[in-house]
């Protein structure tokens, strides 16, 4: 008998007699159904085919969750919820009162943080603004340098007991000048290292009334390493004047 | 001058509870500290940034001219 050249499906001879049409026709149309559904076994909304490793047999894939991405495991693809990384999750925020804010209870869920200030200002001419980690404050563990682009200074400082944010000039007016700064803490749930922060602060100074650009590195290096769980905000002396904060965790 | 009141903002971040008191003792001894930590720096930036114009004024030259050369 007689069959088509992809499939394999019985079609009858030139020299078959008519009375055999119908068997031929539901032979043919049987085959076409059985095939049609190896290479279709999808029954749901969503479903996928993929090859198997059986010619002219393809397997179903249901559809995934919401969120999923396609991949491959094993030589075949599946739906997998995607690999974390790059997110961005606004950890806290609020404002700069009093001569202290302190950022307790830190998730340690993240691998950086970031912290923002913006609008920030003393309650009077020449106070610094400062940061400390875990409420230390003796031991002289915090190193840095600051580059200010109004003094043309690069200010090395360390060891001292708080990382200075405006060093180099650290004369702040006392007005809302837009000043904003950003401090990037790298690994900072990791307790065996010293803990690298980046800092870039803009702000006007009361010695020259002019806008200050600075950037700096630091670092935060004790004796014995740990991890980062709290954030100490420090105007000291007469304290903010005004400024919020924002503290995010980055995946 | 404006006087702030010497208070501290304590933020779970976790919870999001916030609380607002007056500094402690300790807390106070260790403002002055860094108050006095401030003060030594700003005159150490202040005496650099005089011995730098000592130094342009000997040189006869300016701060910009002496930031072209260096820089």
């Amino acid at each position: 008998m007689a069959t088509t050249t992809n499939y394999g499906w019985s079609t009858p001879d030139d020299t078959s007699l008519v009375k055999d049409g119908a068997a031929a026709i539901r032979t043919l149309g049987s085959s076409v159904d059985t095939t049609t559904k190896a290479l279709n076994p999808s029954t749901t909304l969503g479903d996928i085919e993929y090859r198997s490793a059986t010619a002219n047999t393809n397997t179903r894939l249901g559809i995934g969750s919401t969120g999923n991405i396609l991949t491959v495991s094993g030589g075949v693809p599946v739906w997998s919820a995607p690999a974390g990384g790059g997110g961005i999750t606004s950890l806290a925020t609020g404002s700069l009162t009093g001569t202290a804010v302190n950022l307790t209870s830190i998730s340690q869920a993240y691998s950086n943080l970031v912290l923002v200030l913006r609008d920030w200002y003393p309650a009077a001419d020449a106070e610094g603004i400062s940061l400390r980690i875990n409420s230390v404050s003796s031991g002289s563990f915090y190193y840095g340098a600051v580059i200010h682009s109004v003094s043309a200074t690069v200010a090395n400082t360390g060891p001292q007991n708080a990382i200075s944010i405006n060093n180099g000039d650290r004369n702040p007016k006392n007005e809302d000048n837009n000043n904003a700064a950003i401090f990037t803490f790298y690994d900072y749930t990791n307790a065996t290292t010293a803990k690298l922060l980046d800092a870039n602060f803009v702000y006007k100074t009361s010695t020259t009334n002019q806008q200050a650009a600075c950037n700096g590195g630091f670092a935060h290096n004790p004796t014995t390493p740990v991890a980062i769980t709290e954030l100490n905000i420090l105007c000291t002396g007469t304290g903010f004047g005004g400024g919020s904060y924002q503290l995010y965790g980055v995946k | 001058m404006t006087k702030t009141k010497l208070q501290v903002k304590i933020v779970n971040v976790e919870t999001g509870e916030e609380i607002v008191r007056d500094a402690n003792a300790e807390e106070i001894a260790q403002m002055k500290i860094d108050v006095t930590a401030n003060e030594a720096l700003k005159v150490e930036a202040q005496a650099r940034a005089s011995q730098r114009q000592e130094i342009l004024d000997r040189l006869g030259l300016t701060a910009e001219e002496a930031a072209l050369i260096l820089g």
